[in-house]
């Protein structure tokens, strides 16, 4: 039970919460790796532009007279870099050159800058980095310079993020659907195991990746032997049973020659009951090799009939249904589920009520009697094999305990189905329903 | 009048011997046999009234040799199995046999079933009326050698061993009044008296059962007589 509730998810969720996961690590790592990558690009790149512009400027201001300095620099100024000549030869910020990537990148682009005391310094300012610097002209003079990053490129817009979600999207949906396909066979494994026992067995097709069809190859082995296991059972109970027969019927013929007459009422009632339960035995075990056909019949009759029987038996047994009502049925089986029902009325109570009738488009069959009824808690339980209700009573009690066990099979082959419910007044109300054919 | 010959054919020793015995004491000629071979010398041994086989013997199969049978001789055969399964019991009486009985029985039921095969007489009397044991009146169809009742509908109509066995006496003496004396006598030969349920009983139920949609069975009372069915009765 523990280990069915932890997979339940199923193994479909399972490997799709796999191929999320998955694809998840892969978005993630491609994403840092790519920025990464490219706005190592990037800097690059504008550390050499700035090298190029510095050099330029520097060559720039350092040919013009003084006076027309401030005035270059101001047209030396563009959107992007911000240059200043203050003519002033103090030291301006940043005082010392740190040696850090910007400036490695600049002189590396540049190397005549090296002699220039050229320093950067790198200050963010909200989302934009500016770098600041200054570098010496050959008068030794300061020329200041600003430079601000451009806006930081790569930055996950929404728009980005969808774009790379969208396939990972479609890759899970087809990933599931791959799944489904592959796992179908497991669950036709499921749906065949559960009819084990139940209906005759179903070999399925081996199918599926290797994995799956020596699962479903070993399966079906497995059916097999255990269908063979339950035929040979099967055929033995039978066979003893009618092997009991020859005996039983010696049995009889001797039990007549007992002059006593009330020993030979008890053994002839022994030996009745034996063959009850013989017979009992044989139609659980489906005694016929090949099943009965579907024949034609007054049903409403055949329950009448079994009720005469009864009383002709001596039983307080009574018709209640309808006068006729034809339906193709299995007759033997059907009227053999019939008598179960009245004779198990009978034995827990001292009379039965019978009837038949249509009942939304159901064939109805009902039986009470006015015996203990059955408690809530064990109406399913007698519906099982060799259950009889009460242990104290069991040994007035006859039969093996196959009775309604025979009928509730006998419903469910029929695609009906047999139900108990204990009358207001007491006693116990069986209903056999069929299909109306 | 000499006592019937009965060629009983059972491999279970001790049943074939207590079956023999019972047979002799009801007043017949026995001649049991445990196989296939003895039952054709015994076929062979003289006249032979009714055949009393069981249908699971070693070598033949009751069924196989029913058939066999059937080709050489039209003798009356009543089935024993120790199956007695509806196939069984349909199989039988397809290849021909009289009546089936299903282990174990008694000896009453025995001699019940020998007694009415025998008066049913043997397959020469009915091939010679060209009857097959079907009988019709008023839509309903009676087949005698299967006990089965068909309604006009089509639909089988069960009834109890007696009510069969009145429907058939009816069916006898159709258009005939019959007393309920000799009804009585009639339904308890065939079975024995397990059946107590007076006449009137039996009628009642038969009338329920037979009638259709309204319209009443043709099963009609004469007072301080008895019975008789109200119908033209065709035989094949």
């Amino acid at each position: 039970m523990r280990l069915f509730g932890r997979l339940s998810i199923g193994l479909l969720g399972r490997l799709s919460a796999i191929l999320l996961l998955t694809l998840a690590v892969e978005f993630i790592a491609s994403t840092v790796l790519y920025e990464k990558s490219s706005r190592a690009l990037i800097r690059e790149d504008e550390a050499r532009r700035l090298a190029e512009h510095l050099v330029i400027a520097r060559k720039l201001l350092s040919n013009e007279p003084i006076p027309g300095r401030p005035a270059l620099a101001a047209r030396l100024t563009t959107d992007r870099y911000d240059v200043h000549w203050a003519g002033s030869t103090t030291m301006p910020r940043p005082t010392r050159s740190q040696r850090d990537e910007a400036f490695r990148r600049v002189i590396n682009w540049e190397p005549s800058l090296t002699g220039s005391d050229l320093r950067v310094e790198t200050v963010a300012a909200g989302r934009r980095a500016q770098l600041f610097g200054a570098l010496r002209l050959s008068d030794q003079s300061w020329m200041r310079f600003r430079a601000s990053e451009p806006e930081t490129v790569g930055q996950p817009g929404w728009h980005r993020t969808l774009l790379v979600l969208l396939p990972a999207a479609v890759l899970l949906v087809i990933g599931a659907l791959l799944f489904r396909r592959t796992l179908r066979p497991i669950r036709m494994l499921a749906r065949a195991a559960d009819r084990i026992g139940r209906s005759s067995g179903l070999t399925l097709p081996e199918a599926g990746p290797t994995e799956v069809r020596h699962l479903i190859h070993a399966f079906n082995a497995m059916q097999h032997r255990i269908h063979q296991l339950i035929t040979a059972r099967t055929e033995a109970l039978a066979a003893v049973g009618h092997d009991l027969r020859t005996p039983l019927a010696r049995l009889q013929l001797r039990a007549e020659q007992i002059a006593e007459p009330k020993l030979r009422r008890a053994f002839e009632a022994d030996i009745t009951e034996m063959e009850s339960m013989v017979l009992s035995l044989l139609a659980f075990l489906g005694g016929d090799d090949d099943p009965e056909l579907p024949v034609r019949t007054d049903v409403a009759v055949m329950a009448a009939t079994v009720v005469d029987d009864a009383a002709d038996r001596g039983a307080d047994a009574v018709y209640v249904g309808d006068d006729h009502l034809e339906a193709e049925v299995r007759a033997v089986d059907l009227k053999r589920a019939i008598a179960n029902l009245v004779e198990n009325a009978l034995q827990y109570g001292t009379c039965a009520r019978v009837g038949a009738t249509v009942q939304d488009g159901m064939l109805l069959i009902w039986v009470e009697d006015d015996g203990p009824g059955i408690p809530d808690a064990r109406m399913e339980e007698v519906l099982h094999p060799f259950t009889r209700l009460d242990p104290a009573r069991s040994r007035n009690t006859n039969g093996l305990g196959l009775g309604l066990a025979i009928v509730s099979r006998l419903a469910e082959a029929e695609g009906g189905r047999l139900s108990l419910s204990n009358l207001a007044a007491g006693g116990l109300r069986a209903e056999l329903k069929l299909p109306l054919r | 009048m000499t006592s019937p010959v009965i060629v009983l054919v059972e491999d279970d020793p001790a049943l074939r011997s207590l079956t023999t015995r019972a047979l002799q004491e009801n007043g017949y000629l026995v001649r049991p046999c445990a196989t296939a071979p003895e039952m054709w010398s015994a076929m062979e041994a003289g006249p032979v009234d009714l055949l009393l086989l069981d249908i699971m013997l070693p070598g033949t199969s009751g069924i196989d040799l029913c058939r066999a049978v059937r080709r050489e001789s039209d003798v009356p055969i009543i089935f024993i199995s120790a199956k007695g399964s509806e196939t069984d019991r349909v199989v039988g009486l397809e290849l021909g046999a009289d009546d089936y009985l299903a282990k174990p029985f008694g000896t009453r039921e025995l001699t019940a079933r020998i007694r009415a095969v025998l008066r049913r007489g043997g397959l020469e009397d009915r091939r010679a009326h060209r009857d097959k044991g079907l009988a019709e009146f008023d839509g309903f169809t009676v087949s005698l050698p299967r006990r089965e009742l068909t309604s006009p509908s089509g639909g089988t109509i069960d009834l109890t061993g007696a009510e069969f066995d009145l429907l058939a006496a009816l069916i006898d003496n159709a258009q005939r009044v019959i007393a309920r004396e000799r009804l009585i006598e009639l339904s308890r030969t065939r079975m024995g008296d397990s059946s107590d349920r007076s006449v009137d009983v039996l009628i009642s139920r038969l009338r329920r059962k037979l009638s259709r949609d309204g319209k009443e069975a043709p099963i009609i009372t004469v007072r301080g007589v008895g019975y008789m069915l109200n119908a033209t009765v065709t035989r094949r």
